[in-house]
């Protein structure tokens, strides 16, 4: 029989040195790109800054830099997310000129030089039909620890409750466990979930299920009528409003960290993002200003 | 034999029923972007009076098409954004045909089942489609962004992006040539065709189905990507000016907006629809264009 292997093996090498330069024609594709990187990297006339950092504060960030770029027609603002952790070592390696961090910076972090942003609260959320009013800080540590697990004994109905807790690595959840001093691996969660809005969903869909999210997104939902309820803390209102005044007592920080002393543009760009003329971006994304 | 007869009506239903079940769950999603996504593409409320001409509307998906996003991705349109991935999937599948062609033509027509190096590549391969796409995210990133120094780029994802679909073509690919009976080869053969006569003239038309099945689920898998493309092409939802900017591709604009920015759910379902209705049209090109091949006359060599 006229064996496919038997002429393969006389016309492998042949044929495989074939196959490998054909390959060979798809790899100067992106090379012949390489020119323009040094040709962007060395050139003066447009200048780019990096952002990089929290997914929180991307969206704010991101327009924040298109006003900006209104004023500097030739300047260019690139904003990246991937976390906090992300925006803290992106900026010590100076992968980015501006580090975006959504939660207090730690002390081994006291290297770089931060800048305020805006606020966010951080409340509980439960269902709007959900009759409970309010928790006690010890309930809510017991509910999450898995101790409490019905909320009859928080004066609710006869219901199991669900737990519903952020990933790990969210800031969210940090600022949550570091409020009510609540070790993350002590958590028992049913449901967890990446971001803020996932938890107002998962809330929303779920009668007996508690969840913490950021009061910006929280407030903004209720409003638009999403059926959830934002629980009280040690007795303080959960609103924008108690973030804003400094009361409400589970809050944090959105910073923009650089690794040394910013200047020219990026200080420039850091001085508008602090400043009042971006105030009304600030609460278009649900945080809280820093007056 | 009442109950063989009852078992037999079972399995009938449930042969009827699963169908219906699988095709109710693609109408069930696409009416659930279409009732939600079209808001956004409705007329402004400054047209009031004025009833919903068809005229407005198609005015409407024009400027959510090619407008670019405002206040943070609520308003405006994804222009930019389509923009990106058309050149994040250009990159990808110009690298991917030629590499993953090669490839299959190698396993299949070169190689027996047996080869020590086609065992080896087959093997690599089935890893390689097994990776979680967020492995490939931080691989591109490492090997992409930094090291070749693309940074956050459309290439970078591309490229990225390219490492993911290559293992889903080169298996369907491979699978498509080996459905073309040795007896055609031998005839082509008999014929007096060269191996590359064989090839181009006989092996590749006929497997055509299979490789342009491999594209669509490439395609596909490239389209619906965000975790891979959030590390190696960004986040920028600027119109790009080259292949080294940032871009963001639409799958991560439609995460971005329904997960870290309150009240972007509309037009999150917006773009979902315009993903969906893109991937729609990717399987019909692709459908009518293996038709053609398929019927297309082989003339001789």
């Amino acid at each position: 029989m006229y064996s496919r292997d038997g002429v393969c093996s006389i016309r492998l090498p042949l044929l495989l040195s074939l196959c490998l330069a054909g390959c060979g024609q798809s790899g100067p594709a992106p090379n012949s790109n390489s020119p323009d990187v040094l040709v962007l990297k060395q050139n003066p006339v447009h200048p780019q800054i990096t952002v990089t950092g929290a997914s929180t504060i991307a969206p704010l960030m991101n327009e924040i830099a298109k006003r900006f770029e209104l004023q500097h027609p030739e300047l260019r603002i690139d904003v990246q997310t991937g976390g906090s952790s992300r925006g803290v070592t992106d900026s010590r390696n100076g992968l980015s000129d501006i580090g975006m961090v959504s939660r207090s910076l730690k002390p081994d972090e006291s290297d770089l030089q931060r800048f305020p942003l805006a606020r966010d609260g951080v409340c509980l959320i439960v269902h709007s039909d959900n009759p409970v009013t309010s928790l006690t800080d010890e309930q809510v540590v017991s509910i999450y620890q898995g101790k409490t697990r019905n909320w009859k004994d928080v004066g609710g109905p006869d219901q199991p409750i669900t737990v519903v807790n952020k990933a790990e690595g969210r800031s969210t959840l940090e600022v949550f466990a570091g409020h009510f001093k609540l070790p993350t691996n002590e958590i028992q969660a049913d449901v967890v979930i990446g971001d803020n809005e996932q938890g107002v969903k998962t809330v929303a869909g779920n009668l007996q299920s508690i969840g913490y999210v950021s009061i910006g997104t929280a407030e903004f939902n209720r409003d638009a009528g999403v059926p959830i309820k934002l629980l009280p803390l040690a007795g303080i209102e959960a609103s924008v409003k108690t973030v804003n005044d400094g009361t409400f007592p589970m809050s944090r920080t959105l910073h923009l960290v650089t690794k040394s002393k910013p200047t020219g543009i990026v200080h420039e760009l850091i001085e508008f993002a602090t400043s009042s003329k971006v105030h009304d971006l600030v609460k278009e994304l649900s945080f809280v200003p820093i007056e | 034999m009442a109950t063989s007869r009852w078992t037999g009506r079972l399995l009938d239903v449930c042969v009827w029923g699963t169908p219906v079940i699988v095709a109710g769950m693609f109408l069930w999603l696409i009416s659930d972007l279409i009732l939600r996504g079209s808001a956004a593409f409705q007329p402004g409320t400054e047209s009031t009076g004025a009833s919903y001409s068809l005229i407005a509307v198609a005015e409407q998906i024009l400027r959510f098409l090619t407008a670019a996003p405002e206040r943070a991705g609520r308003g405006g349109g994804i222009g930019p954004i389509l923009v990106s991935t058309g050149m994040i999937l250009a990159v990808c599948m110009s690298v991917v045909v030629p590499i993953g062609l090669g490839t299959a033509m190698f396993l299949s027509e070169l190689v027996s089942d047996q080869n020590r190096l086609g065992r080896l590549v087959r093997r690599s391969l089935d890893l390689l489609a097994g990776v979680p796409s967020i492995v490939f995210g931080l691989f591109g990133n490492a090997v992409f962004c930094q090291w070749l120094g693309f940074r956050y780029s459309i290439v970078a994802g591309g490229l990225t992006l390219a490492c993911m679909v290559l293992p889903l073509l080169i298996r369907s690919a491979e699978e498509g040539f080996r459905s073309v009976p040795d007896s055609q080869r031998h005839a082509a053969a008999a014929l007096g065709f060269s191996r590359w006569s064989t090839v181009f003239r006989v092996i590749l038309p006929q497997s055509t189905p299979g490789i342009v099945a491999g594209l669509i689920l490439g395609l596909g898998r490239a389209l619906a990507e965000t975790a891979a493309l959030l590390f190696t092409s960004g986040y920028v939802d600027r119109m790009p000016r080259s292949f080294l900017d940032s871009g963001r591709s639409l799958s991560i604009h439609i995460y971005d907006l329904s997960m870290n920015v309150p009240g972007g759910n509309q037009n999150a379902h917006a773009s979902a629809l315009v993903l969906v209705v893109l991937l729609i049209l990717i399987n019909l090109t692709a459908h009518r264009l293996t038709y053609r091949f398929l019927h297309r006359e082989v003339r001789y060599a």
